[in-house]
């Protein structure tokens, strides 16, 4: 099982990340990073495209690693142990069991093409999981149902538009019942008549999940989050409700950003 | 003048009274029987290789690296020599003949299989790694988001993928094993090559006999072309993958003739 080298005191704290700094190889990404993630709560993070936000959100499933800092999830630190002061990279079994309890939506997709619409979803339930394949087969017709796609339940990726395929995507991720969802810009690769279709499942969603969304949509950032992060040059410039962030933003270059997405 | 005996060239072209000659049945037998174990030997180590090739522990790397460069940097025929001669007569293994009943397995059966089946892991590896890395990383990503192991989303994800990138070129390894396999005609091994060569011993008329060797290898290869160009068009229909080559230009084209390794 998992040791928890420290367990977070609250546990209404889903993701927390401490002093995180990231290179890809001298170009410094991240640069220490503070930022806590509650239960329930809708962060999206903002920024203009290279200043880290998606690698920011790949650290938390240790997608990439990170060069210092630590990152909790659920109370867990992911992807290291302590070993007498120093951090070591966790075993591969133990970081694929910390994933399975977080939701990833990728921006391409990233479907596996030889598997239906509801094979894509019950593949790690039945296989990570160990969930008895009629169990999963109704819990994954109920999540297509859910995003709008019981008819689809035999279609292969290639016979479904981007739209339908991000919200396969979201299904498939939700098929785990992970307690955090990460959507790395969920909504860049689709053309603009699909962006609203995914969108209004995460708005669904958004009520009753932890998510943390990298994305320029600033109509649902506007309706759906709880807070907006603004990310620039690896740095967490400033956070606020939506509310506050965009009538009142603090930083010249929050403004500046806002000005050139907003017109 | 030359007297072509055209009653033995018949009588070794023509199956029926062909395969009457023991040496002949057996060594068809022995060929397609030891390309096929050859064959699944030689994709199962390039698996294993190619792998190690891309594991981020830097012994299976060298491992890989080192079976790679040596069985691809040396001839097929050293490589068959070392392991039946060199093997037995240092006794480190005999390789004794295996009887399952009727059924003898010679030890140069043997020793000519291991040998194919290794030296093809070596060609299998760059397949092999080749179909992995076609396959776009998001991929794997996605798999490892969900939970699962590398070894894992390489099983369910990756590899399912990969395969239809690998079976193409897998199947042209295939038609070269077939005609490779004559290569163990050096230590005895009883294949259709060396049938021919022991009826030649028997009344010397090499230039009937081997064209008549040459065209039972003619028949092996383009057999397995029209099964080869079944299984690809299948593969097409089921997953959307580019349709291969026609039979005319599968046949004709000679782009994959290749000589002895």
């Amino acid at each position: 099982m998992i040791t928890p080298n420290v367990k977070l005191a609250d546990s209404n704290i889903i993701v927390k990340a401490e002093k995180v700094n990231k290179y890809f190889g001298s170009l410094h990404v991240l640069k220490d990073i503070d930022i806590e993630v509650r239960k329930n709560e809708v962060v999206v993070i903002i920024g203009p495209s290279g200043s880290g936000k998606s690698t920011f959100l790949r650290c938390i499933n240790h997608l990439e690693k990170i060069n210092s800092g630590h990152i909790y999830v659920n109370g867990h630190m992911i992807g290291y142990h302590d070993q007498n002061g120093k951090l070591v990279e966790d075993s591969e079994r133990n970081i694929a069991r910390q994933r399975a309890e977080i939701g990833m939506v990728f921006q391409r997709f990233n479907l596996f093409p030889h598997l239906t619409a509801i094979e894509n979803i019950i593949e790690a339930p039945t296989r990570v999981r160990k969930t008895p394949a009629d169990q999963a087969r109704a819990d994954g017709e109920r999540l297509l149902a859910r995003v709008g796609l019981a008819d689809k339940r035999d279609q292969y990726p290639n016979q479904l538009s981007g739209g339908q395929q991000q919200r396969v995507a979201i299904a498939r991720a939700l098929a785990m019942k992970p307690s955090l969802m990460l959507f790395d810009e969920p909504t860049s690769a689709l053309d603009p008549e699909m962006i609203g279709e995914v969108l209004d499942v995460m708005k669904e969603l958004a009520h009753e999940m932890t998510m943390v969304v990298v994305s320029h949509e600033m109509g649902f950032a506007r309706a759906a989050a709880n807070r907006i992060v603004f990310v620039d040059e690896g740095q967490i410039i400033e956070q606020a409700s939506p509310e506050e962030f965009f009538a009142n933003p603090h930083s010249d270059r929050t403004r500046l950003f806002l000005s050139q997405i907003l017109h | 003048m030359y007297h072509f005996d055209w009653l033995v060239f018949f009588k070794y072209i023509w199956p029926p009274t062909a395969l009457q000659d023991p040496l002949i049945r057996n060594g068809l037998i022995v060929t397609v029987a030891v390309s096929v174990i050859a064959q699944a030997l030689g994709v199962v180590l390039g698996l294993f290789a190619a792998l190690g090739k891309m594991s981020k522990f830097v012994v299976f790397r060298w491992i890989s690296e080192i079976y790679i460069w040596y069985f691809r940097g040396t001839p097929l025929l050293v490589q068959m020599s070392l392991l039946f001669f060199g093997l037995g007569v240092t006794h480190i293994y005999d390789f004794p003949d295996l009887k399952f009943g009727a059924l003898v397995i010679t030890g140069a059966i043997q020793a000519g299989t291991l040998a194919l089946g290794i030296n093809e892991g070596a060609y299998m590896a760059e397949i092999v790694r080749a179909g992995i890395e076609s396959i776009d990383a998001g991929q794997m990503e996605a798999a490892k988001s969900l939970g699962m192991t590398f070894g894992l989303a390489m099983q369910r994800i990756v590899l399912p993928q990969a395969a239809k990138v690998i079976i193409p070129p897998l199947g042209n390894e295939f038609n070269n094993m077939m005609k490779t396999t004559s290569l163990m005609v050096v230590i005895s091994a009883g294949e259709l090559f060396f049938g021919f060569e022991q009826v030649n011993a028997r009344i010397f008329k090499p230039f009937e006999l081997f064209i008549a060797a040459s065209l039972y290898y003619l028949a092996l290869t383009t057999v397995w072309s029209f099964i080869q160009a079944r299984i690809e068009s299948g593969l097409g229909e089921r997953k959307g993958i580019e349709r291969g080559p026609g039979m005319m230009q599968r046949l004709f084209s000679g782009s994959s003739g290749k000589g002895v390794r």
